[in-house]
């Protein structure tokens, strides 16, 4: 089995857009000693309070996101708010730069309003140097009573701060399909413990796995469903966590399958404008899936994107026709966040057998 | 290999635990009345919208069937200037559109004609070979209820109805109203009975498609703190209200041969009715919900005879007044209305289920045009205070208001302490409005159940026996007020709450209806 296996992946869960500047309605502190938790409320009251009276204030989590620098925060700006808005919540955001030597403690405040009520109350909460330390206590203290808290995770899964956040925390949320493909293989190791984790990589092969069981769902092909034996990923460029994952879920699926990984051609270029005012699907990134296949003899179903569409073409006796099509809906790590907050604790078994699969099969590929 | 049965009994392996619903099996989807009001404003914006979502199959098409000569091209036009106008996503994205639009035909032709039907047939292979439809047909009956015997009959005729159990399904989709009464709906049944199997037939009632109206499910049912308290034991009455400020609005032919009893109770209101009411399904799917639905119509205690009508029914027509600030001509004075029509434009009636949970607990029902704001609502009433600590008259009852339009939502109305000295208490009220609480735009109605046709899930369609079990309550009425000796509908200015007999009707059991 051959495959690539590249180290140049993007960060982890940003938006795929240009850094945003805060916004204008945030409030900033800055601490000397240690956070005032009691400051960072009362400055959270005045910005509920800026804009006019709001009706009511919408909570359903604690999203606490960390990064380790300003930089990442900032990325993914767009995709935090995104998933906020569609899941009300407060989101704590949490930037741990022990990397700059000086030290440094500020907070800063803001909501979102959607359609007049607060729907996220967002704290960022930022740290230099050896005040990294206060960051943990200092979130833990700003987070609402009784509702569930998933952290999502913009480092390596490994580290004392992560085994806290797993101890602490309902559900964990990574994408491993922005890291190289080793950090699933730390990822899946968690998973075999029990760890609660999410990830953007899974949801993001969610059409492919809903297209091939809806085509094996297809009156004319169902008798094909006992007889699946051989599976295959094609990856864009590298392989990559998303053809890893497809393929250790069709094994975790279907005992003694024969799966081949393999990578060619490159990522896709981000459009230079949208076309029209509704959201276009992702193109194609590094190491993401690009071709997905299965044998059921004597039938070979081939899934492949076109255009804005993901296609399943099946070929057996005679020469082929495509069986059924769908869209692909514009896979904004926003979006693909807020799919993943529809569950709020506990692991989705079905991803950590798929994962602990994979882990296998990237061991394979690098032997 | 050609389908059968069989091929069933292999599980799908790759189905389990899979988060997304499966996706509709490519089909054509044809509108019967496709150039007519409910195409324009509500079916193809709908439609347009499951596409702009990624909710449409790919492989899809649209055949319109009318009487007015069209070509293919400017029934898609108009089809696109009324998404324009009435779809929730604007403007209109081109791509989407082009893709669209490309799976649109359109048949002209009357629905007595034989020959309209073997052209659909012709347009459905077409669609087959062109959009990959696969022999997948979802039929629309967007028209008048005369029309749809021969339509069912041609369907069957032109075989463009395959077997329940056929690799390619047939749906049928019917509108209401279902029948004009409980003979002419149990005949309908049976035409369709004859026809095809009631798991393809699809009765709409737009109501279920509402979010909020399926969100009375969840509030019921996912909750523990309410379901111990629903029930006679803490719940004094429940208020269902349906009021709309607009008049017959150019329907007045219909309207005369439907009026208010046909056109809202016997459908929208009962449904509120079973939703409230019902017992918790066995499971989640469409025979558990509706057999616990039907339970409930079937413990509505009919009128037994003119007097119990007369003693729990009212009737009203609007006359001419001022709703939102605009003059509007009374009910009488509406195109194709009658002079001296006797159609009621209101109606507020009281209800008693005979059941466990509910013998004793009226159920107070009211709908009505032509008042002074849109309200569709439902209100649990709590029992009052056994005994007030803070004097009398002090503390009003509790109730829990659950708001199907507009403002989307649910309030719960409960005492407080004024901030001071004094124990005065006042009732307060926390509201959530669910409209705007998740940060995205509440689909349509109509998507959800247009959706639900395309995957077969008959959960939110009215089943046969449903149907029968309303039109029995109904027509018990109807059978007194449509007679002569029934005294006419009470008249009431439009832009009022209606005839005062109906505040009278509620006020005979000591309560009075809620202040909208």
């Amino acid at each position: 089995m051959e495959a690539t296996v590249s180290e140049q992946f993007g960060e982890p869960i940003s938006a795929g857009a240009a850094p945003r500047t805060w916004g204008s309605g945030e409030l900033t502190l800055k601490f000397d000693d240690g956070f005032d938790l009691a400051r960072v409320e009362r400055l959270l009251q005045q910005a509920r309070e800026r804009g006019g009276p709001a009706p009511e204030t919408l909570c359903t989590l604690n999203l606490v996101a960390i990064y380790f620098n300003a930089g990442q925060y900032e990325r993914a700006q767009e995709a935090l708010e995104m998933a906020g808005t569609l899941h009300p919540c407060r989101l704590i955001v949490v930037i741990a730069d022990g990397i700059t030597p000086e030290e440094s403690l500020s907070a800063r405040v803001s909501v979102v309003r959607s359609a007049g009520a607060i729907t996220v109350e967002r704290i960022v909460l930022a740290a230099t140097g050896r005040a990294v330390r206060h960051l943990e206590s200092a979130m833990t203290g700003l987070l609402r009573a009784e509702l569930p808290r998933v952290v999502v995770w913009g480092g390596r899964p490994h580290g004392d701060l992560m085994r806290r956040a797993v101890e602490a925390a309902d559900r964990i949320i990574t994408d491993s399909g922005a890291r190289p493909p080793g950090y699933l293989a730390e990822t899946a190791k968690l998973l075999g413990k029990g760890a609660p984790i999410g990830d953007l990589a899974w949801a993001r092969i969610f059409p492919w796995q809903s297209l091939a069981a809806d085509t094996l769902d297809l009156p004319t092909l169902r008798e094909h469903r006992g007889n699946i034996r051989k599976a295959r990923v094609v990856c864009a460029g590298a392989v990559g966590a998303e053809g890893l994952l497809l393929l250790g879920w069709m094994q975790s699926r279907i005992k003694r399958l024969e799966v081949r990984i393999e990578a060619e051609g490159e990522a896709e270029e981000e459009p230079a404008s949208a076309a029209g005012p509704i959201p276009r699907c992702a193109p194609l990134g590094l190491g993401q899936v690009k071709l997905f296949e299965f044998e059921a003899s004597p039938a070979t179903f081939t899934l492949r994107r076109e255009k804005g569409l993901l296609l399943a073409d099946v070929k057996g006796d005679d020469d082929g026709y495509t069986a059924n099509r769908v869209r692909l809906p514009p896979e904004t790590p926003g979006r693909l966040l807020a799919l993943e907050l529809k569950i709020l604790s506990g692991a989705d078994e079905l991803y950590a057998q798929a994962a602990q699969a994979a882990a296998k099969l990237l061991a394979a590929v690098r032997s | 290999m050609p389908y059968t049965p069989e091929h069933d009994e292999v599980p799908n392996p790759l189905r389990p635990g899979l988060r997304a619903e499966s996706a509709p099996e490519p089909c054509a989807l044809v509108i019967f009345g496709g150039t007519g009001d409910l195409a324009q404003r509500k079916l193809v914006p709908a439609l347009y919208n499951l596409a702009v979502t990624g909710h449409l199959p790919a492989a899809f098409g649209i055949v319109g069937v009318a009487k007015s000569e069209l070509s293919q091209q400017e029934y898609a036009q108009s089809m696109r200037e009324a998404v324009g106008k009435f779809s929730r996503t604007k403007p209109i994205d081109p791509d989407i559109w082009q893709d669209f639009a490309a799976g649109m035909r359109y048949v002209a032709g009357s629905f007595d004609d034989p020959d309209t039907f073997a052209r659909l047939r012709a347009q459905l292979e077409e669609l087959d070979r062109a959009r990959s439809t696969r022999g997948n047909r979802l039929y629309y009956c967007a028209t008048p209820p005369s029309a749809f015997p021969t339509l069912l009959q041609q369907l069957k005729g032109a075989g463009l109805i395959n077997p329940p159990n056929d690799s390619r399904f047939t749906r049928i989709v019917i509108e209401k109203p279902f029948g004009h009464d409980l003979a002419s709906a149990r005949a309908l049944n049976r035409l369709i009975q004859e026809i095809c199997d009631e798991r393809q037939v699809f009765r709409i009632d737009h109501y279920l498609g509402k979010e909020t109206v399926q969100n009375l499910l969840v509030f019921r049912f996912a909750n523990s703190i309410f379901e111990p308290i629903w029930n006679r034991r803490f719940v004094d009455h429940v208020q269902i209200t349906a009021f709309e400020e607009l008049g017959v609005a150019g329907r007045g032919r219909y309207y005369e041969e439907a009026g208010i009893l046909r056109d809202m109770i016997q459908n929208h209101v009962l449904q509120l009715v079973c939703l409230s009411g019902m017992e918790p399904p066995v499971a989640f799917d469409a025979d558990a919900v509706r057999d616990e639905k039907v339970k409930v119509l079937r413990a509505v205690e009919p009128f037994q005879s003119p007097e119990e009508v007369a003693r729990s029914v009212v009737l009203g027509q609007y006359t001419a007044g001022s709703v939102a600030g605009a003059d509007v001509p009374g009910y009488q004075q509406e195109k194709d209305v009658a002079p001296g029509s006797r159609t009621p434009t209101f109606v507020a009636l009281r209800l008693n289920i005979r059941s466990w949970r509910w013998d004793g607990v009226p159920f107070y029902l009211r709908s009505a045009k032509r008042m002074p704001k849109r309200a569709t609502e439902i209100a649990v009433f709590f029992h009052s205070l056994p005994h007030s600590l803070f004097g009398e008259g002090a503390t009003q009852p509790n109730v829990l208001i659950i708001r199907v339009q507009p403002e989307e939502g649910i309030a719960l109305r409960f005492a407080v302490k004024v901030p001071g000295e004094r124990y005065m208490p006042r009732t307060v009220s926390m509201d959530f409005r669910y409209g705007t609480a998740f940060g995205m735009t509440v689909p349509e109605a109509y998507e959800r159940l247009l959706l639900d046709a395309m995957r077969g899930d008959q959960t939110l369609f009215t089943r046969r026996d449903e149907i029968e079990a309303a039109w029995r309550i109904v027509d018990s009425i109807l059978r007194v007020s449509e007679s002569k000796e029934f005294p006419p509908p009470n008249p009431y200015p439009a832009g009022t709450w209606g005839p005062p007999e109906a505040d009278q009707l509620i006020a005979r059991d000591g309560r009075a209806w809620r202040r909208l």
